[in-house]
């Protein structure tokens, strides 16, 4: 509280951090800007950009062009892309497969099941190969042994069978819906 | 508005993309999903979901199979397999296990190493009504029994854990098979092959013959024991088809 040695070290280090905008005059790259369905930008590095192949066919179609439009795609999903692909091009510059193996599963564990099921349609569209074999493996791996029930909330999807119809779907694979796990 | 797209984020997972996921599940997670949901049911039909399941060179296997069968999807092809299929000129017997994709095989008495299986002194060969195959070894009577039988990892599926073992039916007039437990092992590229016993007798009577030998034949059986390995003693169990098996051991098909 009233230690009042403490404060000259402190205003020493501040003083020391000021000249932090030069080093990013000192590296320039390329930057891309992405526009997502509820119009919030994003800018990315070319390098990152790239990754989407989607995006990469756009400009090759079109090079003059620095916003590129994502009309499928939302903010929330295309952040947490961005910020896996960004990840891939540092294992990419340093391929390290044990810690590429390690980022990849902490990512998907970390994720909420909608985070991930909001993601793969994104992954699908830019056209993401990698990610989409980590999304998809992570979600089979959640739904993997549950119940139908189980499986249409974690999609958040409506039945839309009619009794019959799924009277007779379970007749046609009976056997498949022994010894599920429990919700 | 904010939140009818929200919504809408949900319901406009494609085909295609269930699809995919579905391809990373099991046959059984996949049949099973074909009641989520009419986009889930297409999905869970398609070929890409099956062709995963379908091991990698089961279009070799099909080529090994006398019997022509068309089908209209990889799927149908899938469940068709999960039935029996003879193969290499009948001598060994395939199978798909429906609910992980993983295969088996069933190797014929003809495709086993049998000792002195030629010889009509011993052993003679037969064609039985409830085997799978069109020949069966029947023994007569023999003072060495050794069965061998061999096959190629690589026919397998990887990453599984196989058990091996021997399919017989032991005859009501049957004596002396059991008199003395039975060495039985199963070798592989990696794994050690410990060996253990088995008593060829059928398991309903296996506590009342024990109990005779102790009361009548203590000592010979512990004599005849001590010639073979220690083991379990384990007895066949009963099959669904009728037969009789014997775990043979476990191994890791890596």
């Amino acid at each position: 509280m009233s230690s009042s040695t403490d404060s000259p070290t402190l205003t020493t280090e501040t003083t020391q951090l000021s000249p932090q905008p030069d080093t990013e005059t000192a590296k320039p790259t390329k930057k891309i800007t992405l526009k997502s369905s509820d119009n919030q930008i994003f800018e990315v590095e070319e390098s990152v950009a790239m990754e989407f192949a989607t995006v990469k066919s756009f400009f090759e179609d079109s090079p003059s062009t620095d916003t590129v439009p994502l009309p499928n795609v939302t903010a929330k999903p295309l952040s947490q892309v961005i910020e896996f692909c960004k990840e891939q091009i540092k294992f990419k510059a340093n391929p390290d497969e044990a810690q590429k193996k390690k980022y990849n599963a902490e990512f998907v564990t970390e994720k909420s099941d909608k985070d991930l099921v909001d993601m793969i349609p994104v992954a699908n569209y830019l056209e993401i190969k990698d990610l989409l074999d980590v999304l998809n493996q992570a979600v089979a791996d959640r739904i993997e042994n549950k119940s139908v029930e189980y499986v249409r909330s974690f999609f958040g999807i409506d039945n839309d069978f009619t009794a019959e119809e799924e009277a007779a779907l379970r007749r046609e694979h009976a056997w498949a819906y022994e010894g599920v796990d429990e919700d | 508005m904010e939140g009818l797209m929200e919504d809408d984020e949900f319901k406009i997972l494609p085909e295609g993309c269930v699809s995919s996921i579905l391809s990373f599940t099991s046959p059984q997670d996949a049949c099973k999903s074909s009641l989520v949901s009419t986009i889930f049911q297409s999905a869970a039909d398609s070929d890409i979901v099956w062709e995963r399941f379908l091991p990698v060179d089961y279009e070799d296997i099909v080529s090994k199979s006398n019997v022509r069968f068309k089908f209209s999807s990889k799927k149908e092809l899938f469940l068709h397999l999960c039935n029996s299929l003879l193969i290499d000129g009948g001598r060994k017997s395939f199978r798909i296990e429906k609910s992980s994709g993983k295969k088996s095989f069933i190797l014929s008495a003809r495709d086993l190493q049998i000792t002195w299986s030629n010889d009509p002194l011993y052993w003679h060969w037969a064609s039985l009504p409830e085997s799978r195959f069109s020949e069966v070894a029947v023994l007569r009577t023999v003072s060495w029994l050794e069965i061998a039988g061999k096959i190629k990892t690589q026919m397998l599926s990887p990453n599984t854990k196989y058990g091996a073992y021997l399919i017989l039916k032991i005859s009501e007039r049957s004596y002396g098979l059991d008199s003395m437990p039975s060495e039985i092992s199963v070798e592989g590229g990696n794994s050690q092959g410990s060996t253990t016993t088995a008593y060829l007798r059928l398991a309903r009577e296996h506590a009342r013959k024990q109990q005779m030998e102790r009361l009548f034949y203590g000592n010979r059986m512990e004599m005849l024991k001590s010639r073979v390995v220690e083991g379990d003693g384990r007895v066949p169990s009963e099959r669904d088809d009728g037969w009789l098996e014997i775990e043979l051991g476990e191994f890791f098909e890596w």
